[in-house]
C-alpha cells in the first residue's frame, strides 16, 4: 500500500503542473492591473507603467510563467504584489483558521449527519424519517449567508451566547477557539449535512434489506448493534466518499462564511487577491487547494480500506 | 498494506495532533486600553508612498508624522517644523526640526532623514511633482536644518507638506526612504505617535498599532494632522470586516469600538441601540461623478456632453447612494467641496432647476449623435459605482442613446479606463466613480478636474480655460485671488464638461458610547480618542 500511496502521491505531479499553467495563463488574460490598483486615482500612466515594470509585469508570458515555474521548483511560492509579504507566509497566516472551521464543520457533519441518516433509513416511511429528509431539503435550500445571519442574530446578539465574529488561535485556549467557530460550522455545515444525511439514508437502506441484517436480528442482536456496527460499516463507503468530495463544498463554502462571519482564513484571502490581481497569491493559493483535492481523494482511498478489509492496494 | 497498518498510523498521527492541540497557551500581553477599530478597507500593503490608497493613508498618519498638517479650517500648522522662513523672493525655503523628535528604533530625526523623505514623496505626489519641477537643490544644512531652493516662487509650499491627499509628506528614515519611490518599503520605523506592529499584520484581516512613548506631541490642541497628537490608549487593533452586517453586529455586541463607514441601511439599527452613538464622519463628504472618454464619439462633442448634464438629476443619483436619509446629501452644482472657502456654483445653472429632457434631446441630436453604442463601465462590487452606473443607464436610454452597460468589477474598470483605444476596440465611453471631498477643496490635490487633454485624467478633457485657471489658482497671492480664480475654473470645467458632477454625499461613523474623543475629518483621528471600561 505504501508503494500505492507513493506513485499516486508522484501522480499528483502532473495535474499540479497543468493546473499551474492553465491557472497562470487565465490569470495572464484576464483584464484588470495590479499596478493601476497600486498606483492609486492619482496616479499617472507613466507612474503605473514604472510600478508594473518594477513588477515585472511587462516581461513576456514565456519569462514570467518560466521564473514563477523557476522559483517553485526551490520552494518559493513568490512574493505577494501588494503586502510584499512572501506567499508562504500570508498562506501560513490564514491556514490555521481554515483548517480549523474545516475540521470542527467536518466534525459536527459527521457527528450529526450521519445518525440522522441512519435514524432516518430505520425509521423509513414514517414521520420521523419525513421530519429529518425535510431538515435536508431545507439545509440544502439556505444559502450559508442567511443560516449565518440569523445564527449570529439568534445567538450573538439576541442570546449573547456567542460572539458575531473573528478567530481566536487554539493556542489561546481550547474555548476560546473554539466559540468562534461554533456558529460559522453550523453555517457552512449545513449544506454538507444535508447531503451526507441523504447518502446515508439512501446507502443503508439498501444494506437493511440484506439477508445477513436478518440474519443479525434474528440472532436477537439489539437494534444499535445493528444499525451501527453491522450495517453502518457496510454502508460507509458511499458515505466516505461523499464525506470527501464534499470537503470540495467546504473550501467553496468557507469563502462566504469567512466573510460572513470576519475569519480571516483562505478563503477570504483568495477573494481580496482576486479583486486586487495579486496574481503570485492567487496562483500560490490554486496549487495549494489543487494540492488538498488530491490529498484528500487519496485519503479517500486509504480510508475504505478501514471500513472495508476487502479492499487492498 | 492493510486496515490493521492504517489504523496503527491513523492512531500515531493523532496523538502527534493531540500533544499539539494540548499545548500550554502561549501567554498574552493584557489587552489594557485596546481600542478596537474596523477600517474602510482592508490594509493590504503600507507603504503610503508607493500606495495611495485612502486606507493606507489613515494607518500611516498614525505610524509616521508630517512637517506640517492641516488644521480643521485647512490651513497647514508646524508639526515636526519648529520654524521656517522664506527669502524676499521667495525662492529659499530654510526649514528648522523640533528638537527631541525621535524615530521608532530610538534614532533622532534629522536633516538627511527628511531631505530623503521629501524626494521620495515629491516623485509621486502631484504637488510634489511640481516642486521637483523648478527645485534646484534640496539639502540639508545642518542635523536639524534643511533648505528647499527652488527657481521659481512657490507658494503652496506649506500646504504641499501638510495637506492630507495621499500622498502624504511623511517622514521616515534615510535609509527606508532612500526606497525608490516605485517599490514598497517593507521596513515601518516610523516618527509618529504610534508604532505599526509588523510580526500581528494579517493583511486583509487585522493590523496592530501600539503607543510610541518617545513621541514628542506638540503643545497645542489637536486640529486634524495638526497639534498635540495625544494617544490616550496603548493599543489600536484595526479588524478587517469585509461584511458591513458582521460589522454592524459585531459593534452592537461590543466586540468591536469603532466603525468608520457604517453603510446607510444599517445606520438606523445602529442609532437605535442606547450603546452605539452615530454621526457625520467626515464633513467634507464625497463627490460622486462619471466621467465621459472625451477622445471618442458622441463624448469628443461638447454639445453631446452638455446635453447629458442638461438631463442628469444629482436627487436621483444621491438617493441611490444614500437612501431616504436626506442629512446625507446636497445638490452640487459645481465641482468644489461645499462649505469649504473655494466652494462656487460659477456656471452651475445647467445642473439647477427642473431637467429639460427634451431640450437636452435635442441639443445631443445636434451633436450628430446617432445611435452608436455608448460603452458604459459600472464596477458592480462598489456600491457606489453599482449604484450611480444603473441611474446613468436609465439616463441615457430617456435620451435615446444606445447604452452598451458593462458590468465589471473595479478592477476591471481602473484597467480598462486608461485604454485609448476606441469603445468597440477594448476602450470606453463612461466609467463612474467618487472623489473624496478633501480631494476637492481646491485644485493641487483636485486631479480629476484637470483638463490638459493627454495627460489629464482618464477622458482625457482638453479645456484651455480650464487649465488657465488652475494656473490662476497656483499664482493666487491671497484668498481672494483663489476664489476668484476657482469660481471662474468652475465654470470653465462645467462649460466644458470636464466630467458629470453627480452631487454630494456623506458617510457616517459609528462608536461605542465608552469611547469618547472621536473627531469629524477627512481620516480617522486617533489622538485624543479614550476609552472606558
Amino acid at each position: 500500500m505504501l508503494s500505492y500511496i507513493l506513485r499516486r502521491i508522484v501522480a499528483t505531479l502532473p495535474v499540479m503542473a497543468i493546473v499551474a499553467l492553465f491557472v497562470f495563463s487565465l490569470l495572464y488574460i484576464a483584464p484588470g492591473d495590479p499596478a493601476v490598483v497600486i498606483a492609486g486615482d492619482q496616479a499617472s500612466p507613466e507612474d503605473v507603467e514604472r510600478i508594473r515594470q518594477s513588477l515585472g509585469l511587462d516581461r513576456p508570458f514565456l519569462i514570467q510563467f518560466g521564473s514563477w515555474v523557476w522559483r517553485i521548483l526551490h520552494g518559493d511560492l513568490g512574493t505577494s504584489i501588494f503586502t510584499n509579504l512572501p506567499v508562504s507566509t500570508m498562506i501560513g497566516q490564514r491556514l490555521g483558521p481554515t483548517l480549523s472551521l474545516m475540521m470542527v464543520t467536518l466534525l459536527l457533519t459527521i457527528v450529526v449527519a450521519v445518525p440522522l441518516g441512519v435514524v432516518a433509513a430505520w425509521k423509513a416511511g414514517s414521520l420521523i424519517d419525513r421530519a429529518i429528509m425535510g431538515f435536508a431539503v431545507f439545509g440544502f435550500s439556505l444559502p450559508v449567508f442567511v443560516v449565518g445571519y440569523m445564527l449570529a442574530y439568534i445567538f450573538a446578539l439576541e442570546l449573547e451566547w456567542l460572539p458575531v465574529q473573528g478567530y481566536t488561535p487554539l493556542s489561546q485556549g481550547v474555548w476560546p477557539w473554539l466559540e468562534n467557530l461554533i456558529l460559522p460550522a453550523i453555517a457552512l455545515g449545513c449544506v454538507y449535512i444535508a447531503l451526507v444525511a441523504r447518502i446515508t439514508r439512501a446507502a443503508m437502506l439498501e444494506v437493511l434489506q440484506q439477508d445477513y441484517i436478518r440474519t443479525a436480528r434474528a440472532k436477537g442482536l439489539g437494534q444499535g448493534g445493528i444499525l451501527f456496527v453491522h450495517a453502518l460499516k457496510n454502508a460507509a463507503v458511499p458515505i466516505v466518499t461523499v464525506i470527501g468530495i464534499g470537503i470540495a463544498l467546504l473550501i467553496g463554502g468557507a469563502v462566504v462564511t469567512e466573510s460572513v462571519f470576519a475569519i480571516p482564513g483562505l478563503g477570504r484571502l483568495t477573494i481580496d487577491a482576486i479583486l486586487r490581481r495579486d496574481y503570485p497569491v492567487i496562483q500560490g493559493i490554486v496549487l495549494l487547494f489543487s494540492f488538498v483535492y488530491v490529498l484528500v481523494n487519496l485519503m479517500i482511498d486509504v480510508t475504505y480500506t478501514l471500513v472495508d478489509p476487502r479492499i487492498r492496494y | 498494506m492493510d486496515r490493521r497498518t492504517v489504523l496503527k498510523g491513523l492512531a500515531g498521527a493523532g496523538g502527534l495532533a493531540l500533544t499539539g492541540l494540548s499545548a500550554p497557551a502561549i501567554a498574552q500581553g493584557a489587552a489594557a486600553r485596546t481600542l478596537r477599530f474596523v477600517p474602510q478597507a482592508n490594509l493590504a500593503n503600507f507603504d503610503p508612498i508607493w500606495g495611495t490608497q485612502y486606507v493606507v493613508r489613515n494607518a500611516a498618519a498614525l505610524v509616521w508624522d508630517t512637517l506640517y498638517g492641516v488644521d480643521a479650517k485647512l490651513q497647514p500648522q508646524r508639526q515636526m517644523v519648529e520654524s521656517e522662513e522664506t527669502s524676499d523672493d521667495g525662492k529659499i525655503w530654510t526649514f528648522k526640526l523640533r528638537s527631541g523628535l525621535k524615530f521608532h528604533d530610538g534614532e533622532p530625526v534629522l536633516s538627511k532623514d527628511v531631505v530623503a523623505s521629501l524626494s521620495r514623496w515629491a516623485a509621486r505626489d502631484p504637488m510634489g511633482l511640481m516642486i521637483l519641477a523648478i527645485q534646484q537643490e534640496l539639502s540639508a544644512v545642518d542635523d536639524r536644518t534643511f533648505k528647499w531652493v527652488l527657481k521659481q516662487p512657490f507658494p503652496k509650499m506649506l500646504y504641499a507638506l501638510a495637506k492630507n491627499n495621499s500622498p502624504c509628506a511623511f517622514i521616515m528614515p534615510e535609509r527606508i526612504a532612500k526606497t525608490d519611490p516605485f517599490k514598497q518599503i517593507s521596513d515601518y520605523v516610523g516618527s509618529g505617535p504610534m508604532k505599526f506592529v509588523k510580526s500581528e499584520w494579517v493583511p486583509g484581516a487585522k493590523s496592530v498599532f501600539e503607543k510610541f512613548a518617545d513621541y514628542v506631541p506638540r503643545q497645542e490642541k489637536a486640529s486634524w494632522l495638526a497639534g498635540g497628537k495625544q494617544i490616550l490608549i496603548d493599543r489600536v487593533e484595526w479588524l478587517v470586516m469585509p461584511d458591513p452586517a458582521t460589522a454592524a453586529a459585531a459593534l452592537q455586541n461590543g466586540e468591536v469600538d469603532w466603525w468608520e463607514n457604517p453603510i446607510a441601511d444599517l445606520v438606523p439599527v445602529l442609532k437605535n441601540n442606547k450603546n452605539i452613538s452615530v454621526d457625520i464622519g467626515d464633513p467634507l463628504g464625497n463627490v460622486g461623478s462619471f466621467r465621459m472618454n472625451h477622445l471618442f464619439a458622441p463624448f469628443n462633442d461638447v454639445r453631446a456632453r452638455r446635453a447629458v448634464l442638461m438631463a442628469l438629476s444629482q436627487e436621483d443619483y444621491m438617493r441611490a447612494i444614500v437612501g431616504d436619509d436626506d442629512a446625507l446629501w446636497k445638490p452640487l452644482p459645481g465641482f468644489f467641496t461645499p462649505d469649504t472657502p473655494l466652494y462656487s456654483e460659477m456656471g452651475g445653472e445647467i445642473l439647477k432647476g427642473k431637467r429639460d429632457l427634451d431640450a437636452a434631446k435635442k441639443l445631443l441630436a445636434e451633436s450628430g449623435y446617432s445611435g452608436q453604442p455608448v460603452t458604459c463601465l459600472v464596477a458592480q462590487d462598489q456600491p457606489i459605482t453599482k449604484a450611480q452606473g444603473d441611474v446613468t443607464a436609465d439616463l441615457l436610454k430617456k435620451l435615446g442613446m444606445n447604452v452598451d452597460f458593462v458590468a465589471t468589477d473595479w478592477g476591471t474598470v481602473g484597467s480598462r479606463r486608461a485604454q485609448k483605444t476606441p469603445p468597440g476596440q477594448g476602450g470606453w465611453n463612461m466609467f463612474h466613480t467618487w472623489h473624496a471631498g478633501a480631494d476637492c477643496i481646491n485644485p493641487a490635490p483636485y486631479t480629476a478636474i484637470r483638463a490638459n487633454g493627454d495627460k489629464a485624467w482618464f477622458g482625457w478633457p482638453n479645456s484651455p480655460n480650464t487649465e488657465k485657471e488652475v494656473t490662476a489658482w497656483f499664482d493666487a497671492k491671497n484668498l481672494d485671488e483663489e476664489k476668484a480664480a476657482v469660481g471662474r475654473l468652475n465654470k470653465a470645467a462645467l462649460d466644458d464638461v470636464v466630467y458629470a458632477p453627480t452631487g454630494f454625499f456623506l458617510t457616517y461613523t459609528a462608536w461605542r458610547k465608552n469611547v469618547s474623543g472621536i473627531t469629524k475629518g477627512p481620516l480617522p483621528f486617533f489622538w485624543g480618542v479614550s476609552k472606558t471600561a
